[in-house]
């Protein structure tokens, strides 16, 4: 699981176009279906998270005392999904290469991702708001 | 009483295989399809209320997020009408995926100038 592997199929032309280069056979079509899905899936979660970044910074009263709390909190959800956005897609490209070659599915870094993320940003809040009832 | 004989095993079931059994999914794909095109619906609903948020901030660019929501479900409706699931759909997959990875980075990145640069509306929620 080299970093050139896993962002190879990024690039245009590379791979993805159902025919990447490497031949394997058409897989089931509820196979490639079910992939789809589960891009869609995180794309939508990836969306929740840009909303969640604008809400916190846009409609959220500031926090007393820590003026740049809300930024703080905004800005890493808005790349964070981002971020879950480009990786989904190159997952996407990886299952739909091991599901041609009846390979095993490549274990996701997402839930890992979005795990350390929110862990952070829980941490992140806590400090917020204790600086801010401490002021 | 002697017990119940166990049921026989469901043929083509546990192999996962694609020769047809009783699940229903087996005899009609179609079924993965339409879950598929409500994945793109939901995805495009997704989308519409970002567009709503970011409306709450700068009317303009939430008018441009907004009307990517109809082009993504438009997106979803195209297997529906390409109709053979042939050599061709995860081709067809591929293109409109990466549409979608492109988008929703783009939506991102006017997210967070709007995040950044625009005036908040101080205290809306409280």
């Amino acid at each position: 699981m080299s970093r050139s592997g896993r962002w190879a199929g990024l690039l245009p032309g590379a791979a993805g176009t159902g025919h990447d280069g490497d031949d394997g056979s058409e897989p089931d079509p509820r196979f490639t279906f079910a992939n789809e899905r589960t891009f869609l899936a995180w794309s939508r979660t990836a969306l929740a998270l840009v909303v969640a970044g604008l809400g916190i910074v846009q409609l959220l009263p500031p926090f007393p005392g820590v003026p740049v709390g809300r930024h703080l909190l905004g800005v890493p959800l808005i790349v964070l999904g981002a971020v879950l956005a480009v990786v989904a897609y190159s997952e996407w490209v990886r299952n739909q290469r091991a599901l041609r070659h009846g390979d095993p599915l490549p274990k996701s870094v997402m839930p890992w991702i979005l795990a350390a993320t929110i862990a952070g940003m829980a941490v992140i809040s806590a400090v917020i708001l204790l600086i801010s009832a401490v002021r | 009483m002697t017990p119940a004989p166990p049921p026989p095993p469901e043929p083509g079931r546990p192999s996962g295989g694609s020769q047809p059994g009783p699940d229903p999914e087996e005899r009609d794909p179609g079924l993965a399809r339409e879950r598929t095109s409500l994945a793109w619906t939901r995805t495009a609903i997704a989308f519409a209320a970002l567009g709503g948020v970011v409306l709450k901030a700068n009317v303009v660019t939430g008018l441009i997020i907004l009307a990517i929501a109809p082009l993504v479900w438009q997106l979803g409706r195209v297997p529906a009408r390409g109709g053979s699931p042939g050599a061709s759909l995860a081709a067809v997959s591929a293109a409109r995926l990466r549409l979608i990875t492109v988008s929703i980075v783009a939506v991102s990145l006017l997210s967070l100038l709007v995040a950044v640069l625009g005036r908040s509306v101080p205290g809306a929620l409280r």
